[in-house]
């Protein structure tokens, strides 16, 4: 069942699929750039990569381990 | 600083479409079930056929001591996602794309590649088990895993996204059917309220096994999939920016019923506890239920796996060419046909088509895949979720209107340092096992 917009009584209300209504326009990203690096941003990036590199560092000790490569270095 | 107010051209909207009703609470509730998909299939399509393993270890290991767990999680897994619809509905775009435009190409890369390494290895683990489950029930590996990855393109080739959906939606809901099983199982009920509402430790108390399996729990129920699957899902469903409400019910709908059939599984599991039956994986232990159980659990038992393995396949798989397609300016939306999408539809047609082959490989190390799976998810959860905390703090790209509350970062800063940790953890056991010995 449909209607014209204003032929519907003020009680009625239309429902939209936001797949079927027109598109809203978004926050834009384009032309921003990337992301001010605050004292927070800076911080959490350094934290990250830290992290990573702690992961990376881990990862790399247990193929060696696993190669057999830290055999000597044992107590 | 350059942030648009967001406009509705209403005039774009042809008056002919759209339902019609008389009331307000017809009009919410049909919005509602319009809005409704995308945090329920992202919720239990995260119950994928790991989790099953995982939740009925957890059963099976220490009853119905960690149901509590469960409880805590759920409000973490809430306001995760419900960050990644917001910036869904905010940006129109998904998390891979919003990381490579507002952080770079390095940190685009490195989040691209790990999300695709992390989700093929997933995807290789849900095709195992499909083969488990439907061997148990003798179906040939060869005939059951290639049927099921035919199944699975066939879904989402239909050039509907509605189509993709309400199948999934249906999947989601025979899940229901793992309340069933936790019923015939028979548990003690005041138990399981007791333990779900007061956390108890188990009868041997702490130990390194106990967490681990608490570290696997929490990384089961929050994946980095999620946020990348989410936020493309709102977009491409084109949520508007009233829909936020529905979106976070929506939200908060899937991630009760998720955290609800996890507990059944776990009382599903808490079956071999109780009756002091091993098992290693959940084929093994529906096999060892059936003289006392009954056809009805086992089988249950195993097409649920199947079940939470499609539902896993699909939307990881989906994740990871939403994702590549964002990051490669492809056409990357369900709603195109097969030829006008063809990037798009080849990534998640190589992902599972892969996938599906390597585990007809005989003597696969599955165990290799599984510890490599922790080790990607433990490199890539953390960064996904400190990129999504960043951006739900740019002011220049949301304005004020989108950007968390402090209350908001509050309690997702203390989140993040919660899942650095375990994931920090969970790395350090996998890699470093002597450590722990």
């Amino acid at each position: 069942m449909t209607c014209m917009q204003n032929s519907c009584p003020p009680e009625y209300f239309r429902v939209v699929h936001p797949l079927e209504d027109a598109t809203e326009q978004k926050c834009i990203s384009e032309g921003l750039g990337q992301i001010a690096m605050t004292p927070s941003v800076r911080l959490s990036l350094k934290i990250l990569r830290g992290y990573l590199t702690l992961m990376t560092a881990m990862l790399l000790y247990h193929v060696l381990d696993l190669a057999g490569a830290l055999r000597h270095f044992k107590l | 600083m350059r942030v648009e107010e967001p406009q509705l051209d209403l005039t774009a909207t042809p008056a002919s479409t759209g339902v019609v009703v008389h009331r307000a609470w017809q009009k919410h509730a049909l919005t509602f079930l319009m809005v409704f998909g995308p945090g329920l299939i992202v919720m239990e399509a995260d119950n994928d056929a790991g989790a099953v393993s995982t939740y009925m270890q957890a059963g099976g290991q220490y009853g119905l001591h960690l149901l509590w767990l469960l409880l805590v999680l759920l409000p973490i897994c809430y306001f995760v996602q419900e960050m990644v619809a917001r910036l869904g509905i905010a940006t129109g775009k998904g998390h891979a794309a919003m990381i490579y435009e507002r952080f770079g190409k390095w940190w685009g890369h490195f989040s691209l590649i790990d999300l695709l390494a992390v989700n093929f290895l997933t995807l290789i683990t849900e095709f195992a088990a499909i083969s488990l489950a439907l061997s148990a029930l003798g179906v040939s590996p060869y005939v059951s895993v290639p049927v099921s990855a035919l199944g699975l393109t066939l879904m989402v080739v239909t050039g509907s996204y509605l189509r993709w959906e309400r199948t999934v939606i249906a999947l989601c809901l025979i899940d229901l059917t793992w309340f069933g099983l936790a019923y015939v199982v028979h548990p003690n009920w005041a138990a399981v309220a007791h333990n779900t509402m007061v956390p108890t430790l188990p009868p041997g108390g702490m130990s390194s096994g106990l967490v681990f399996l608490v570290i696997a729990i929490v990384g089961t129920t929050i994946a980095p999939w999620q946020l990348f699957f989410q936020q493309s899902c709102v977009a491409e469903k084109r949520l508007r920016f009233s829909d936020l409400k529905w979106a976070r019910l929506d939200t908060l709908i899937g991630a009760t019923f998720t955290v609800c059939v996890a507990g059944a599984m776990m009382l599903v599991g808490n079956y071999g506890y109780q009756h002091g039956i091993a098992f290693q994986d959940p084929a093994q232990f529906a096999g060892a239920i059936l003289p006392t159980a009954g056809h009805f659990a086992r089988n249950g038992i195993l097409l649920l796996m199947v079940n939470a393995a499609v539902l896993g396949t699909t939307a990881i798989s989906l994740a990871s060419a939403w994702a590549y397609g964002e990051v490669r300016g492809w056409e990357h939306s369900l709603h195109k046909k097969l030829w006008e999408a063809p990037g798009f539809y080849a990534t998640y047609i190589a992902c599972v088509g892969a996938a599906a082959a390597i585990v007809l490989i005989p003597h696969l190390p599955l165990q290799l895949v599984i510890i490599s799976v922790q080790v990607f998810a433990g490199l890539i959860l953390p960064s996904a979720i400190i990129f999504l905390q960043l951006l739900l703090n740019d002011h220049a790209l949301l304005g004020d209107r989108w950007v968390n509350r402090p209350w908001n970062n509050w309690i997702n800063w203390t989140i993040i340092v919660v899942l650095f940790a375990l994931s920090l953890l969970l790395a350090a056991q996998v890699m470093l096992p002597k450590l722990f010995a």
